[in-house]
């Protein structure tokens, strides 16, 4: 039997149990301290800033807690973004279709408020039904998660932009019809672009998620599915009804989202809605600790995720000056890469192991230098050049010493034959 | 320089966070000798063969090879120098093939430099040829069975030619002819000097193939004699730290009326010259009866239990009796409402939740009891998890550690925990106590028989004819999916059942 070290137990396994969430709070915290230092608008108008970030962040998270609860459930979703442009369209289809009509044309200024509603359940029927097909090509059909969802990916947009289409020409009875809708109506217009409307929305369904998941039995089989998904079957779960609630609880989150997204513009265009959004949900999902492999996350855990997302891409724009999203993929992809590189070495004790080995790891030393150059240039306002040479040589001299310590360590490891 | 110590450890220790796996053990291995290993579960054995092998390269102490310190990053280092390891848990790609694996990371290439199947699979050959095994070099390691797997790596292990051949509990999944042909193999590396560092539960391989013993408790070492001068005895003494009882199981049971019943049960095997995975198996079950099934690997013992979960590969034929009524199972959750449990054979991989508590490996069969309105409520859940815990005597740090901070025998007596809380008429349990050591194995005997007594039908199957031996009050003998023998505990003699258990045609 092991020996245990009875005094260490209950602070080692609150850590165990929140650790991740724990790190992600230091760190958001650390990061709004970092930019409340550096940037000017933090320090006069901290009431907007926070508003905008929470509404922000609520509305990435609101379908981020649905892609990482397929996470969990071992399989992934990668059609958040078109779901959101879908079911946009949807939405303000229906809210067309339903307007009365004035001098022939649908006027979508101050609707009714069952015609809000209709479209509303509408919309997630239609998401309802988008998870349903998911579940049934995965389970039934047998493809990967990874196929069914990104045929969704760019079979939906496509279809939308098709839909939206034929409604905009029945419904305004023209030759040629528009490829986005706008609604007029201001209570659709505050729904999305009040602050607190998408924050409430999203605590709301985060409990709601979090009492399904850590609550519930549902949640347990789960979790126990994304772990060992054959040793939950023969545990007697049936595994392929929890996916069908997984892929719909994807899908439905993200309709949510849609709503709320062309609630903020007052408008669908598919083409461009939610363009790449799948993939800022995974990465919430991932930072906040889901493991891509299943079985490992929590809602709180993705909460934050989402939280230390958006404050980080907000932070990296208010200090360089720059467009949120245009830095938003770097901020996401490079989040990702250290999210997922952090929870391995911890996991796996290696923060010995060498980092740089062989040919691969000099060209890496030399692909780092690089990048950290030109990320620095192309960040920096004045003086581009020479702040990106400075960076990459400091790049260069600090993970060249580490490549040249670990192969000194190296050769010492192994005696000679 | 013979009598030299060839590897020399000292003061080695290794913790897991708070655990602490291993801790000031100091061990020389001679040059040439067959040294075992044994200790209870999780007394640190596996621990210490997987240091010295470089599978675990941050750990305190010094290690030192030929007088030399060594340090290994891997298993890489540790093979250049002549050590190799056979794992306990199988680590084999299984979408490749058998010679594949065996050649993995070192394949053998033709003149263009592309891979050179063709002589992989004629060294593979030849490999299992000296272990004088069937198995096919270029089939998918994935459609063996698990103790043609274990040969699989056994073969790899020797294909390094090492100097030093690490065994961790080699023999756990072969069935006795196969251990007679592995130890065969050994006798002749041995002869030809290679050092041989043997971990089993088995304490009459031990006493048969070894030069020395090393005892381990607890992750500390007890001590290293030559087995000569040792007993058996003795040594499970040193093993345990106190004396185990004698077990006496089976005396004064009585079944009571039928349970289960199979008549005409046949599993079809699309596609294959057999045609039949089972063939017309018949055979009763009483309630308080453990009836066990023996059988060489492929004999077709877990595809019968499979049948029987309704988790076969393909819908048998013939009648499943169960209480009086014809069953058939599309699901195992409808046979587990039924009231039949199967604890599987590949703990790892078909039973444990690696990433939960053993609080949640133990309840998830049977959270509606502790739940309302789907719900699950925390004290009721912890009380039926603590409750297990002390009927099945799991030693744990709390029903909320990590099941995988267990040793093996605690993680199965967690498997089978979440069963027995489904309070099933029928228990079928395959191969229960794979890789498990005396200590755990016992216990685990106990509990068996105890439920047997309070009236459960089991079904048990081993891969040791012994064990079955000790815990069933019937045999029936399986030999290439065919029922070929049945035995009640007054005709149980080994060598009668290994007989029904190899009949040809």
């Amino acid at each position: 039997m092991p020996l245990l070290n009875r005094e260490t137990r209950p602070a080692g396994h609150f850590l165990r149990s929140f650790g991740n969430e724990i790190g992600l709070l230091v760190a958001v915290l650390v990061v709004i301290g970092i930019t409340t230092y550096f940037s000017d608008s933090y320090r006069m108008k901290p009431s907007q800033n926070a508003k905008e970030i929470l509404r922000q962040t609520a509305l990435l998270g609101i379908f981020a807690l649905g892609a990482g609860t397929v996470i969990i459930s071992g399989g992934i979703d990668l059609s958040s973004g078109s779901v959101i442009a879908f079911s946009a369209t949807i939405c303000t289809s229906i809210i067309l279709l339903l307007s009365p009509l004035v001098d022939n044309s649908p006027d979508t200024y101050d609707l009714s408020l069952w015609i809000l509603l209709a479209a509303f359940a509408g919309t997630l029927l239609a998401a309802f039904l988008v998870g349903s097909f998911h579940a049934w090509l995965i389970t039934s059909i047998g493809l990967p998660p990874f196929v069914a969802t990104l045929a969704s990916l760019v079979g939906l947009r496509s279809l939308a932009r098709l839909l939206i289409e034929d409604v905009t020409r029945f419904v305004y009875d023209k030759q040629t019809g528009s490829s986005q809708i706008y609604i007029g109506d201001d209570f659709y217009h505050q729904l999305g672009s009040v602050w607190w409307i998408p924050v409430v929305t999203f605590l709301l369904l985060s409990f709601f998620l979090w009492l399904l998941l850590s609550k519930s039995v549902y949640g347990r089989h789960l979790y126990a599915m994304g772990g060992n998904e054959e040793a939950a079957r023969l545990s007697g779960i049936r595994t392929e009804r929890l996916k069908w609630m997984a892929y719909c609880i994807g899908s439905v989150t993200a309709a949510i989202a849609g709503i709320l997204y062309s609630s903020e513009i007052s408008m669908a265009e598919p083409a461009n809605n939610g363009m790449g959004y799948e993939l800022s949900a995974i990465a919430a999902a991932v930072v906040g600790g889901c493991g891509l492999s299943g079985g490992i996350g929590s809602i709180g855990g993705i909460m934050l995720g989402a939280v230390f997302l958006r404050v980080v891409i907000d932070a990296v724009a208010k200090i360089f000056k720059q467009k949120p999203d245009i830095l938003e993929g770097l901020v996401v992809g490079g989040l990702v890469v250290l999210a997922v590189a952090f929870n391995e070495l911890r996991g796996t004790g290696g923060l010995r192991k060498q980092f740089f080995p062989g040919a691969l790891g000099i060209l890496n030393v030399l692909i780092l230098t690089v990048l950290a150059g030109a990320i620095t240039a192309v960040t920096s306002t004045t003086d581009k050049l020479r702040n990106g040479i400075i960076a990459a040589v400091v790049t260069l001299l600090l993970l060249g010493a580490a490549a040249i310590r670990e192969r000194i360590n190296a050769s010492r490891a192994t005696i000679p034959r | 320089m013979p009598a030299s110590p060839h590897i020399k450890i000292r003061n080695v220790g290794k913790r897991y966070g708070g655990v602490v796996a291993l801790t000031g053990v100091s061990l020389g291995i001679i040059a040439g000798e067959f040294h075992a290993i044994v200790g209870e579960n999780g007394a640190g054995k596996s621990t210490l063969m997987k240091i010295i092998a470089g599978v675990i390269s941050d750990y305190e102490g010094e290690l030192r090879l030929r007088g030399e310190p060594a340090r290994f990053t891997g298993t890489r280092d540790a093979e250049a120098l002549g050590i190799s390891i056979i794992h306990q848990e199988l680590n084999l790609v299984e979408e490749l093939s058998a010679a594949a694996n065996i050649f993995l990371g070192r394949e053998k290439r033709n003149a263009f430099g592309l891979l050179d199947d063709r002589a992989m699979q004629r060294e593979a050959g030849k490999l299992f040829e000296q272990l004088e095994c069937h198995i096919s070099p270029a089939g998918p390691v994935r459609e063996l069975r698990v103790g043609d797997q274990q040969l699989v790596e056994i073969a790899k292990a020797l294909s390094l030619q090492s100097e030093i051949l690490i065994m961790d509990e080699p023999t756990s999944a072969l069935t006795e002819t196969e251990v007679q042909r592995l130890f065969r193999v050994i006798e002749r590396l041995k002869s030809s000097g290679v050092t041989i560092l043997y971990i089993s539960h088995k304490l009459d391989e031990v006493f048969r193939m070894s030069d020395r013993v090393t005892v381990l408790r607890d992750g500390q070492l007890v001590t290293t004699v030559n087995t000569s001068e040792t007993s058996p005895r003795d040594v499970t003494h040193l093993m345990v730290g106190r004396e185990i009882e004698e077990v006496d199981l089976g005396s004064e049971r009585s079944p009571g009326d039928s349970v289960l019943a199979v008549e005409n049960l046949s599993l079809p095997w699309a596609g294959h010259a057999r045609k039949w995975r089972l063939q017309d198996i018949n055979f009763q079950l009483r309630r308080g009866e453990v009836l066990g099934i023996a059988g060489l690997m492929g004999a077709g013992r877990t595809e019968l239990l499979e049948c029987l979960f309704g988790t076969s590969a393909e819908k048998p034929t013939g009648q499943i009796v169960l209480d009086g009524e014809s069953v058939q199972f599309s699901h195992p959750a409808d046979a587990c409402r039924a009231g039949i449990a199967l604890v599987t054979e590949d703990r790892k991989r078909l039973g444990l939740f690696a990433e939960m508590s053993v609080r949640e490996n133990i309840t998830l069969c049977t959270l509606d009891e502790v739940a309302s309105i789907g719900l699950i409520g925390a004290g009721a859940e912890r009380q039926s998890a603590a409750e297990s815990v002390e009927l099945l005597g799991v030693k744990t740090d709390g029903v909320d550690a990590p099941v995988m901070s267990l040793s093996g025998g605690n993680q199965q007596k967690c498997v089978i925990a979440r069963w027995l809380r489904t309070q099933p008429k029928v228990l079928l349990l395959d191969d229960p106590t794979r890789g498990i050591d005396v200590g755990a194995k016992a216990e685990i005997y106990k509990v068996i028989d105890q439920l047997c007594r309070d009236g459960m039908g089991i079904i048990v199957t081993s891969s040791e004819l012994p064990e079955l031996i000790t815990l069933c009050d019937r045999i029936l003998v399986l030999c290439e999916g065919r029922q070929t023998g049945e035995f009640s505990r007054e005709d149980f003699r080994e060598q009668a059942i290994m007989e029904a258990a190899t009949m040809r045609e």
